[in-house]
């Protein structure tokens, strides 16, 4: 009982009036005018229990909070000597929602009432069903694209690798596929899914159900012929329906390859559609070819970047991270084109030697830490500056950038989205040489990336708080003549989980925002 | 040979268990309404009052049977008398229950069964007594 209080409402923090609070201390008690609470018993109807009874000597200068802890008696007849059950007099404190019991906990307490009986005797659905009829028309993710007549169909193989024209195209899937068909030179016009006419013959259905009637027709946005021995060549016309004819022996215009790209808006539904088109030729002794098909999605008004996660970076994505050029009209981040080369270390090379590893790196992708390293062999005719610098290149690359983005979405316009790059220079030796002028060559970097979980506890997503680019240099001594020296030459990169613990939050009061127009004392004023 | 104050004492064991039977009843009913009082503990404290109730009817009947004796002779059998000891145990068992191992116990329940508890201990003395006097 001496434990319980009823008052203390803030964490860690003094509540105002509450004897009972432990975060108050002696001198928070001076300033009390009552104790909101002046006794904390247990259950009233217990024939003897403790009570610890509060109150504030407001004749000792300052005043002074007294505790006690007494037995009270009740005197009826009829109060509780003992019980055996135990919950008779007190309430369980309820389970605190962890990432692993959050969804039990959510289906049991989530609806508006509570059933004490066990789950599965009423089943109440906690969420309630959120497709109304009215929404049923918007395409969600996973549906099938529908066309005028059937679904939009993206060949794919079924059991073995031959073509089956019956997997629907889903919308917001990504798909790429590669299929068998079989053709010859013989049956060139006859089959129909070797013509282009085959893939872009139906429109697609705007909207899900077809009693609204919004087509789109198909667009052939690009034609490319690729000759027999692999090279394409875009046509500049692409306008022109191609269909299979056979010319010198050779069946031209068989579709080797579509690749859709749907256009659509954020309700749902789809504005445009195009596809383009790879043509090839094949030869009497060809039996069958290989079509591949592709289907990519683009919202409407939006330029597709390459997210790393959205926003928090998803495990497996290459760090975005770019540069802020002095200058410029209006701040923003430059990000390299290639998304793999935005942040990147040294690839190791089969070979291990720094000097021949032209230039390959890999990029540096979230969550995973990776280290990697080369030798470089040291002759003493080296100079030691170019050598440095050498170094230097290898280890950083060609533009190493000065900013990272904090979350997997951010825009290059917002400049305070993205955290800088620290740069560290340590050097190996632990004693500081008094000749300055000895050779320091870089021999290691490490970058540190410290990131944080972000947002809800159910969802949490990674923010990258702070980069830490580390080299670490030793002292390269003059070699005498005709000595080798080899040294390893290592590149790291660590993520490290900053996050701190969840923290409950609270609501500030409500305020009353009441003022008068400025006009109210209008004839003196 | 019959034991008068043995007599005496069942008599007054007979009213005042109405008494204890009613006042405890009362009480369940009282304590369901007033305090969370689940299905499941209250179905087995009714279903021991009703047993104890029988029990004692019993036990009262056998030990009068053997004072008065049936068909108005002093039937010298001291078989009902033991057979009322053994049902006394059973009865003791029950009271002991209300006592402690009830779902609530209220203080009226303690005074109430502390009183059974206590007649049956000078009965079980007396009946005792009443057997070793027949027998010796």
């Amino acid at each position: 009982v001496a434990k319980l209080c009823a008052c203390d409402l803030l964490v860690a923090q003094c509540d105002v009036n509450c004897c009972c609070d432990p975060d108050c201390s002696a001198a928070d008690f001076s300033l009390f005018t009552t104790c909101s609470v002046p006794i904390v018993t247990g259950d009233s109807r217990l024939c003897r229990q403790k009570a610890a009874v509060y109150s504030l000597d407001v004749e000792a200068n300052p005043p002074e909070r007294v505790f006690k802890l007494t037995e009270q008696v009740n005197p009826s007849v009829f109060c509780i000597h003992a019980t055996n059950y135990k919950q008779a007099l007190s309430f369980s404190s309820p389970e605190m929602p962890t990432p692993e019991n959050f969804d039990q906990l959510l289906q049991k307490f989530g609806s508006a009432t509570f059933s004490a009986e066990p789950d599965g005797w009423n089943m109440n659905p906690d969420a309630p069903n959120p497709s109304d009829a009215n929404e049923t028309y918007r395409y969600e993710y996973g549906v099938p694209i529908q066309t005028v007549d059937a679904f939009l169909r993206l060949p794919s193989p079924v059991v073995s690798s031959w073509c089956s024209d019956a997997n629907p195209a889903g919308f917001l899937v990504h798909q790429a596929t590669k299929c068998t068909r079989s053709v010859s030179v013989e049956n060139c016009g006859n089959i129909a899914a070797a013509s282009m006419l085959f893939y872009i013959n139906s429109s697609i259905l705007a909207v899900k159900l077809p009693w609204i009637v919004f087509q789109v027709n198909l667009t052939v946005q690009s034609v490319a012929v690729q000759s027999p021995n692999g090279m394409r060549a875009l046509l500049n016309s692409s306008d022109l329906l191609r269909h299979p004819v056979i010319l010198d022996e050779l069946c031209v215009n068989i579709v080797l390859g579509v690749s859709y790209h749907i256009t659509y808006t954020d309700t749902g539904e789809i504005i445009e559609a195009a596809a383009s088109f790879v043509l090839g030729a094949i030869n009497k002794e060809a039996l069958s070819i290989q079509q591949s098909f592709e289907i990519s999605f683009t919202q409407v008004n939006t330029a597709p970047v390459p997210l790393s996660g959205n926003p928090g970076y998803v495990v497996g994505l290459p760090v975005r991270a770019g540069f802020k050029p002095q200058g410029y009209p209006f701040p923003s981040i430059i990000q390299s084109t290639n998304k793999y080369g935005q942040l990147t270390i040294l690839q190791s090379t089969p070979s291990q030697d720094c000097l021949a590893a032209q230039g390959a790196r890999s990029p540096v992708l979230f969550g995973y830490n990776m280290i990697s390293g080369c030798k470089i062999r040291i002759t003493a005719a080296m100079k030691c500056q170019p050598l440095a610098q050498a170094l230097l290149d290898l280890l950083k690359g060609q533009s190493f950038p000065e900013y990272v983005a904090s979350f997997g979405n951010s825009q290059a316009q917002d400049v305070l989205d993205w955290v800088p790059v620290t740069h560290l220079y340590t050097s190996e030796q632990r004693i500081c040489n008094t000749f300055q002028s000895s050779c320091q060559i870089p021999v290691s970097l490490e970058i540190e990336v410290k990131w944080t979980k972000y947002g809800s506890l159910v969802n949490p997503q990674a923010r990258i708080v702070n980069v830490t680019a580390t080299t670490t240099s030793t002292t390269l001594k003059q070699l005498p003549v005709g000595r080798e020296r080899t040294i390893p030459i290592t590149s790291s990169v660590v993520f490290t989980d900053i996050s701190s613990p969840a923290e409950p939050g609270y609501k500030a009061w409500p305020t009353i925002n009441a003022k008068l127009p400025h006009d109210f004392f209008f004839p003196f004023v | 040979l019959s034991s008068v104050p043995l007599q005496i004492l069942l008599y007054v064991n007979g009213f005042y268990y109405v008494f204890y039977f009613l006042a405890t009843l009362a009480m369940i009913v009282y304590k369901s309404q007033v305090f969370s009082y689940p299905d499941d503990f209250l179905a087995p404290d009714l279903a021991l009052l009703c047993v104890m109730a029988a029990l004692e009817a019993l036990r009262l009947y056998l030990a009068l049977r053997f004072l008065r004796g049936s068909k108005g002779n002093l039937t010298e059998e001291e078989a009902p008398l033991g057979l009322s000891l053994v049902v006394t145990v059973g009865s003791v068992i029950l009271s002991v229950y209300f006592l402690t191992w009830q779902t609530y116990v209220l203080r009226a329940d303690v005074i109430l069964n502390a009183v059974l508890l206590f007649t049956y201990g000078l009965e079980s003395v007396l009946q005792v007594l009443a057997i070793a006097a027949f027998v010796g």
